[in-house]
């Protein structure tokens, strides 16, 4: 999964540290450069010094120690020279034993040079010319100290990146997540569309994410008509095709056919057949399925009327009862619910001596829907064939005995599984597993 | 019993008409939904059947409509529309029952019968059974002490009306009222002769005349 958090701290985190280094290591180049440039005057006029030390004695010239800077004196003490004439040489005292590579042009030597102790000498050679002789003087200084400052710098440099590096991260980070809060609140309000437990967004977004939330609340505005428009088209078509058939059914109840009973007989079966083919293909068209996000089916306000209505349906003495977790929502579709447990129910109610329970549990991966009743119920070895009727019936047409038709058609919409078991109440128990998983995955 | 059946559909109605007929039920019958919301609740049926797809007014306003205003006359609802959301939305508009077309005509005559029995508390038996009559509505036959009496379409009328309505006093235009449709001549000497032949079939004590008021079928009050 992509994340936009991640890829931006990525970015900003490598654009920092590249900036970063670069800042540190050209200000400490431009830095050097210009300290260097300093020291080559210092050692300029450190030769110019050592000249005026060359003096002219009765045997030529000779070196005046007593003009010499001491420094220059004690052993490895970082200042170093030597003085170069046709004839002769002198060379520091400073020196002790250790002979540097001396430049061999005029001016600072672009290279460090190896001096004694593990020192670093910045060099620099003059070349002067008195009474026709010429001079040339070499003066080297130690660098190992610039050198060690110039890595502690870098060092601390190094390590302020890093502080700001990280400060920066946080900084995004924070900045991102408030940026992100609109997306992150719609990513919420869209899982609780899945979970049937809102209609609509309804965040106050940024004009960069307004479209979008508009567009999915049209779409679902729009999902919710079409299916409206379908089922009342549907309900429509029903009417225009159950009246004539209810008609035709009276009238083949008409003295002048029962007088014909082979007639009648034949034409109350195809009349039966197409009856039963037209309920059920209506039926199934009229199936929300998977396709409405945001529905949902409230077990408090939908129950009641729906025991009532079957009470009213099978006027038994029956204690019709049903037990849920309260504040119960299943994450399906109001009427296919309705339509899953009125069949359920409905066959309960019929085959019931006196009790017929409904009970809805969530499970882990979803919601276990059992209905059972107190009836003579089905042995174990005909419930498999029970419901491959249900399944056969409605292949041909039938599907009068359990009523199963409409149920195994939703159930394969929401990808649920029926299994029929004995019932502690001693009859039948219809289980139905809805997973709520697969929702919004597949 | 008189009835209202408010179809759309002419030959259904036609149809049911006559199948209610022969079953001696009084019935008028309206197609719009508009005239059924108006004469639904100005006329005593003692039963409405009512289709939900009507022009003019959609049958639940209707329906709706009947019982704001207070109507407790039995409903009884014939519709196309058969998903379970529809049907509980027929009873909470304050339906008494909901038939799905298309139906056996048997089926709406004893849903009929049924819900004529439960408005007045009578026990929903095979036979209507009071004050030692037996009513086979089906027959149209009455048995007495194991006797089989045999019954005119206008005695079987009355004699319906009065089991259901035992022990209560009844006036001549309430029986008339609720015995002819609203087209038919209404004539109080008919009724008078009627009582007189079941009298005369079920014996004098069956039904008790009260100058200036009316009848009262059954000994007790």
């Amino acid at each position: 999964m992509k994340s936009i958090q991640r890829s931006l701290s990525l970015g900003l985190a490598s654009a920092l540290l590249l900036v970063g280094l670069l800042l540190v290591q050209s200000s400490l180049w431009l830095f050097e450069a210009g300290l260097r440039r300093n020291l080559a005057t210092d050692l300029r006029e450190e030769t110019e010094g050592l000249l005026i030390a060359v003096v002219q004695g009765s045997e030529g010239f000779k070196l005046d120690s007593s003009r010499l800077n001491p420094r220059y004196q004690r052993a490895f003490s970082g200042h170093y020279f030597r003085i170069e004439l046709p004839e002769r040489s002198w060379r520091s005292r400073s020196l002790w034993d250790a002979e540097p590579a001396w430049p061999t042009r005029n001016g600072l030597a672009s290279d460090l040079v190896d001096g004694p102790q593990e020192q670093r000498l910045l060099a620099y050679r003059a070349e002067y010319r008195r009474d026709g002789q010429r001079i040339v003087i070499s003066v080297a200084r130690d660098y190992t100290p610039i050198l060690k400052s110039f890595a502690q710098v870098r060092l601390g440099g190094l390590g302020l990146i890093g502080v700001a590096l990280l400060a920066f991260l946080l900084l995004q980070r924070y900045a991102v997540k408030l940026a992100m809060r609109p997306l992150e609140r719609a990513r919420q309000q869209i899982a609780q569309l899945q979970q049937g437990q809102r209609q609509q967004l309804d965040i106050q977004a940024p004009i960069e994410l307004q479209p979008l939330v508009d567009q999915i609340n049209r779409l679902l505005a729009h999902t919710d008509d079409t299916l409206k428009r379908s089922r009342h088209a549907l309900g429509n078509l029903g009417h225009a095709l159950k009246t004539p058939l209810a008609v035709l059914g009276s009238v083949t109840q008409r003295e002048e056919l029962t007088a014909h009973p082979e007639l009648q007989k034949d034409l109350c079966e195809q009349l039966a057949q197409i009856q039963q083919r037209v309920s059920r293909e209506l039926g199934r068209a009229r199936l929300a399925g998977e396709v409405l996000p945001g529905a949902y089916f409230n077990c408090q306000e939908e129950l009641a009327p729906l025991f009532e209505t079957l009470k009213m349906i099978h006027r038994r003495d029956l204690n019709l009862h049903w037990k849920t977790h309260p504040d119960c929502r299943l994450p399906w579709d109001r009427e296919d619910m309705l339509e899953l447990l009125g069949n359920l129910l409905d066959n309960a109610c019929k085959f019931a001596r006196s009790e017929v329970l409904l009970s809805i549990d969530q499970t882990p991966d979803g919601y276990l829907i059992q209905v059972e009743d107190d009836g003579p119920g089905i042995p174990a070895d005909r419930r498999e064939a029970v419901m491959e009727r249900g399944t056969r019936l409605d292949e041909r047409a039938e599907g009068h005995g359990l009523g199963l038709g409409i149920v195994r058609d939703i159930l394969t919409a929401w990808n649920g599984r029926l299994s029929l078991e004995q019932s502690d109440l001693g009859g039948l128990r219809a289980c139905i597993h809805l997973p709520t998983q697969q929702r919004g995955r597949s | 019993m008189r009835l209202l059946l408010v179809e759309d559909n002419v030959p259904l109605a036609d149809e049911l008409i006559a199948s209610l007929t022969r079953q001696s039920y009084a019935t008028d019958w309206l197609a719009d939904g508009r005239d059924a919301d108006y004469q639904g609740s100005s006329e005593p049926y003692d039963l409405i059947v009512l289709d939900l797809g009507l022009p003019g007014k959609p049958g639940l306003e209707v329906l709706r409509a009947w019982r704001a205003r207070g109507l407790a006359t039995p409903v009884l609802i014939l519709t196309a529309r058969d998903s379970w959301a529809e049907r509980i939305e027929g009873l909470k508009a304050g339906a008494d029952d909901y038939l799905t077309k298309p139906f056996h005509p048997e089926e709406l005559l004893l849903r009929i019968q049924a819900l004529l029995r439960r408005a007045h508390g009578v026990a929903n038996q095979p036979l209507l059974q009071v004050g030692g009559l037996a009513l086979d509505e089906a027959r149209q036959r009455c048995n007495k002490d194991g006797e089989d009496i045999d019954l005119t379409a206008g005695e079987f009328r009355l004699l319906r009306y009065f089991m259901l309505h035992a022990g209560q006093l009844l006036s001549k235009t309430q029986l008339a009222e609720h015995l002819y449709d609203g087209e038919t001549e209404r004539d109080s000497n008919v009724i008078e002769v009627h009582v007189n032949r079941l009298r005369g079939k079920l014996g004098r004590e069956l039904i008790e005349t009260r100058r200036g008021q009316g009848y009262r079928f059954g000994g007790t009050p």
